[in-house]
């Protein structure tokens, strides 16, 4: 599309959008304002619910029902979309603006060819023939970098893998060349290696067709990473605005100060630089405070100012389209160090009470589900040989991504599965073939675990009392209903959550609320060693900080020994020990936080630090970008099972990475690596991070 | 006397439903003022198919019940009057006695009974079985489908694969096996209720034992008290004294179910539930993968206890919209019965036989039959209607 105009793409003017539902009018954006210029790519990021989505839908004028712009314009090329008819907008929806959602297969209809679905935008919004047409998602196939794209053309969606799915849905995006793009959370679903490739590949497209762009994401360092402007919204509004540097390194509002304050940056650390979660909660929309929405959990709040007006958005004097939604921005000292919260002692790990030794799990699984015969299964290596030792008050975390057997390597532990081979040693005692049943009550509370899904960990139809007292009685805790009932008010006493939450069922709390009800129910039995299985990362950032901290608070307390998955390493960097990476069943790498992120790095962790967005302007990373997706544990690589992907191949003489399995490598202090490589080419690896000297 | 005209009917009638138009009033003020503390319930007010709905369902529950009082109607549903027979909708009795409804509101069938009045009587027998029999029938599906979905593999193929069976199987064939005199003479359906109704024995005791099993002094005497007296009610209900299921002694044996409606329950449970059981079954499949499911294995919490607290609470909005649409197929079901001669006595006022009966002079009398289809079919539109708003209220928020 050649046009000659060259204002602004999208200009977003004092935008306000309710929902109207039966009770109230629900307020979820308020006096919004942004620009994107052409070929610009704008950061929206904020917590979730605080209107990012919105926002986009706005734009898209696809609200819903019951959703309406009560106020504000929204300009695309100059046209106001609000004052378009049905048909202008489903033009300009087609062609010019399109948009990712983070759930590729929202987008993609199952029962098309993936050929089909691309070949039909520019077939109803062009015209073209079916030859131009092929010919067209061809070349984006090829764009989007997916191997054969003939093939691809050929499959149904269901045939990709997630990574794959979320490429042609931007293919798809990309068929009609639009001159926006807005991606919600496009890469939330998907892992961080495979996230990395398909964020360089968004920003290299964007260059090469000169889109412009609208990034909606909660994660700062994917912003650092994709965006030149950056906006902040905070419950319905934007409170600030500008270019990436300067809102990074010049912040001017005290949101998006205590927000970079609760994320794990490079240098935090549990015991001498503690995060600092945001205190209280995001108000509900139709709860808001008077005057500043963030008034109520603002360090620099001021009575009597800040809660007597609305606050308008003004410019940074100085600064290029910088501006901050709060009266005091000039009056504070922006670089001032924080002061300096309670240093705790870094507590000695203690004796050893899990040992695992060379414990595998393998599956058997049907090749054919139908006509299966006996002997006609594959095996599937969920876990492949895994050795380690976890001490108590330990934090050992267990890094990997999808598939690569963390779970399987859980639920073994938990005793809901039975070891293959190898053994498991609770305090010197084998527990690798007893099943949970046939374990005893104390064995059983002393290994407990936290789960990911907050919405999911909790039984919608029971009261949060309930449903600790329940797990008390499992335990075999207290000896009446009375006693139960006080022990289970201690436990959220605990994880600091107000006693009346008992009588609440689980979908009156929040996300991180649940996941603390969670956090009480495993340590109800003074579980001695919590698998916690990704806790935070489905929290927003300002309570991932909350909620971690509670963790590390019972752990000190208790001496839990925690094992910690996760796949964020800035997290994992932040409040391990020991960290052990897994790739497809194998322990690739293990060793102290700091000689697992410091070179000598096994390929794969070294990849994965690479990927892993860091939201600190000062950091320079090493470039390494993924090729391709996990390879499934059905059909695991021969040799080495990172070789598909491995960027150090071809530094192994005689392709022995393709046919062997390599051994574990000791490299000395606890620190083992599995990889071929020899030790000088191990030891010639570079740090992915650095920090800029200031 | 001259023959009412319609516009005197139609007055006379709604008349005679008064207290039903009273309950209903009270019903829905009281529901509508208190509908935000009234949970899934209370929302169905926010929707105008589901109030609708509820409307017509609870005509017809009220309906039933006044008329068990005797109150709305106007002649004995079995009583026959000469001169009657076949009158159109309004006649005035011949020679009405001192205190005697002067009129057939609704005409008179070919025994020359009321047809309104077989109507309202009609209601109490289909609000009474078509709700109970689909109970039995959740019992047995949910009894049998959580586990099936909860732990699959060779279990789930097996019975899964009796559901499928029992579908294939024509009903009314089924159905006419079951009363046929040589089949009944076998035993086979009295077998078939011992076995069926079980379940819901199998099922509140399972529920219970798995809840209280950490405290076993509360465990025991509860679940000999209530298994005490399901046990005997069980045993009343399908014992009867000179059929081939007779193990109670006569004098413990509460109360006898004529074999009709033994037969009717039977067939109906039979039927129904290897649909609840997939319907469960699936439910089960998706729910069994949640974290809280997780969370009370990882405690070593028991598979029942995880199928029925933690598994089934959380299926509940389906499985009410479920029991909902299946009572409306079980009244049909009933009215179908009813049209074979099935099950229920020839006397029997409900709907299915009464249409029955009225099919044959159809062609010159359309009234006897008319009416209680107009009754079934407002009936099973009305449990639709409530099935569709529930479903659509459950979806929001
Ligand atoms: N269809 C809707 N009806 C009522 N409220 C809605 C609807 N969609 C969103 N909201 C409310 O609007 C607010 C903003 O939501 P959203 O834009 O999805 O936030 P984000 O994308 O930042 O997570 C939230 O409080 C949400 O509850
Ligand atoms: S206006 Fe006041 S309360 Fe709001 S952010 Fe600024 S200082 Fe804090
Ligand atoms: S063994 Fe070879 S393929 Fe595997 S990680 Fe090492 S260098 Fe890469
Ligand atoms: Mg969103």
């Amino acid at each position: 599309m050649t046009d000659s105009y060259d204002g602004p793409i999208l200009e977003i003017d004092q935008l306000s959008i309710s929902f109207f539902t039966r009770l109230r009018e629900i307020p979820a954006v308020m006096d919004f304002s942004v620009k994107v210029m052409p070929g610009e790519a704008v950061g929206l990021v904020g917590e979730s619910g605080c209107g990012k989505s919105t926002v986009a839908l706005g734009v898209m004028q696809d609200l819903g029902k019951n959703g309406r712009i009560v106020d504000g314009s929204i300009k695309f090329k100059g046209r106001n979309l609000n004052e378009m008819s049905q048909e202008e907008l489903r033009q300009i929806r087609g062609s010019e603006i399109a948009m990712i959602y983070q759930e590729p297969m929202a987008s993609l209809n199952p029962a098309m060819k993936i050929g089909k679905q691309l070949m039909e935008v520019p077939m109803i919004h062009r015209g073209s023939s079916e030859k131009e047409a092929y010919d067209r998602a061809l070349q984006v196939v090829t764009d989007v970098k997916l191997p054969d794209p003939k093939r691809i053309l050929d499959s149904y969606p269901h045939q990709l893998s997630g990574g794959q799915q979320q490429r042609i849905v931007i293919a798809m995006a990309l068929m009609a060349e639009p001159s926006l793009l807005i991606l919600d959370e496009p890469t939330t679903a998907l892992d961080v290696t495979v996230e990395a490739a398909v964020v360089e590949l968004v920003k290299e497209l964007g260059k090469k067709y000169g889109t412009s762009m609208l990034f909606i994401s909660h994660n700062l360092g994917l912003v650092l990473e994709t965006c030149d402007r950056i906006c902040v919204m905070y419950s319905g509004e934007a409170v600030e605005r500008g270019s990436i540097k300067d809102v990074f390194d010049e912040m001017q509002h005290p949101y998006t100060q205590a927000l970079f304050r609760s994320i794990p940056l490079p240098g935090a650390d549990k015991n001498a630089a503690p995060l600092r979660a945001i205190p209280g909660n995001f108000p509900l929309p139709h709860e808001r405070p008077p005057g500043c929405n963030f008034g109520p959990r603002c360090d620099y709040f001021e009575a009597g100012r800040c809660d007597a007006q609305d606050i308008p958005m003004q410019p940074v004097p100085g600064n290029d389209r910088h501006a901050t939604r709060c009266l005091k921005f000039q009056e504070i000292d922006w670089n001032a160090p924080l002061a300096k919260s309670d240093i705790t002692e870094k507590p000695e790990p203690g004796r050893v009470v899990l040992k695992m030794d060379d414990l595998k799990k393998y599956y058997e699984v049907a090749a054919n589900a139908l006509f299966g015969k006996r002997g006609d299964t594959k095996v599937v290596k969920a876990n492949e040989t895994l050795s380690f030792e976890a001490r108590e008050s330990e934090t050992l975390a267990i890094v990997g991504e999808s598939g690569c057997g963390k779970s399987t390597f859980a639920k073994v532990l938990m005793g809901l599965e039975t070891a293959t081979e190898g053994q498991i040693l609770l305090d010197n005692r084998n527990i690798e073939s007893t099943a949970i049943e046939d374990r005893d009550t104390q064995t059983v509370a002393d290994v407990q675990m936290v789960f990911q899904n907050p919405f999911d960990t909790l039984n919608p139809s029971m009261t949060v009392g309930r449903q600790i007292i329940r797990a008390l009685e499992v335990f075999g805790i207290g000896n009446s209903d009375g006693e139960r009932r006080k022990r289970m008010l201690q436990l959220l006493d605990l994880v600091k959550l107000p006693r009346a939450f008992a009588d609440r069922m689980p979908r009156q709390l929040s996300g991180g609320q649940k996941q603390r009800v969670g956090i009480a129910r495993a340590f109800a039995g003074n579980a001695r060693i919590v698998v916690a299985d990704e806790p935070v990362s489905a929290l927003d950032v300002s309570v991932q900080a909350a909620v971690t901290d509670l963790l590390m608070e019972i752990q000190r307390e208790q001496k839990t020994t925690l094992l910690f998955i996760s796949h964020d390493l800035s997290i994992v960097r932040y409040l391990a020990d020991r960290v052990m990476v897994m790739y497809l069943g194998h322990v690739v790498e293990l060793g102290s936080t700091d000689q697992v992120f410091s070179p000598p790095y096994h390929p794969y962790t070294e990849a994965l630090l690479s990927a892993v967005p860091i939201a600190d302007t000062r950091v320079k990373k090493k470039h390494i970008v993924l090729e391709g997706d996990i390879p499934s544990a059905m059909n695991p690589p021969s040799g080495c099972p990172f070789q598909t992907r491995c960027r150090w191949k071809s530094q192994v003489p005689g392709g022995l990475c393709e046919k062997e399995v390599p051994p574990v490598r000791q490299l000395g202090d606890g620190h083992q690596v599995k990889c071929h490589l020899s030790d000088a080419e191990l030891a010639s690896m570079e740090p992915v991070i650095q920090i800029a000297a200031e | 006397m001259e023959p009412l005209s319609w516009f005197e009917i139609i007055t006379r009638v709604l008349l005679q439903f008064m207290p039903v138009w009273i309950s209903l009033i009270a019903l829905f003020t009281l529901s509508i003022v208190y509908k935000r503390r009234l949970g899934l319930y209370g929302k169905l007010f926010d929707s105008t198919i589901g109030m609708i709905g509820f409307a017509l369902v609870m005509f017809w529950v009220f309906t039933g019940i006044f008329g068990a009082l005797d109150m709305i109607i106007t002649h004995d549903p079995l009583s026959q009057l000469s001169g009657m027979k076949n009158k159109l909708p309004g006649t005035p009795l011949p020679r009405p006695d001192e205190g005697q409804y002067p009129y057939y509101l609704f005409g008179g069938d070919n025994l020359a009974r009321d047809v309104f009045s077989r109507m309202v009587k009609g209601a109490w027998i289909v609000v009474q079985i078509a709700p109970l029999a689909t109970l039995f029938a959740f019992m047995v599906g949910i009894t049998l489908g959580l586990p099936a979905g909860y732990y699959g593999g060779r279990l789930d193929t097996l019975l899964s694969f009796f559901a499928n069976l029992i579908l294939a199987f024509p009903v009314i064939l089924l159905f006419y096996l079951l009363v046929t005199p040589e089949i009944v003479e076998t035993g086979i359906p009295s077998y078939m209720a011992t076995v069926l109704f079980v379940f819901p024995l199998i099922f509140v005791g399972v529920l219970l034992n798995s809840r209280y099993k950490t405290q076993p002094k509360v465990r025991t005497p509860l679940l000999f008290a209530v298994l005490g007296i399901l046990g005997w009610l069980y045993l009343s209900l399908i014992s009867e004294a000179g059929s081939k299921v007779s193990v109670l002694p006569g004098f413990l044996d509460l109360f006898d179910i004529p074999a009709g409606i033994l037969v009717v329950f039977v067939s109906v449970v039979f039927v129904n539930s290897p649909t609840v059981f997939r319907i469960v079954r699936g439910l089960a499949m998706d729910i069994k993968t949640r974290d809280y499911v997780a969370a009370a294995q990882t405690r070593g919490e028991g598979p029942w206890y995880i199928m029925l607290w933690e598994i089934l609470p959380n299926a509940r909005g389906p499985l009410i919209v479920d029991f909902c649409l299946r009572i409306g197929y079980t009244t049909i079901l009933l009215g179908t019965l009813g049209f074979f001669g099935l099950g229920l006595s020839p006397e029997s006022p409900d709907w299915g036989t009464t249409i029955n009966d009225g099919r044959r002079l159809l062609q010159i009398y359309l009234h006897p039959a008319i009416v209680p289809a107009v009754a079934l079919l407002s009936m099973v539109l009305g449990l639709n209607l409530l099935a569709d708003g529930l479903r659509e209220e459950s979806l929001r928020d």
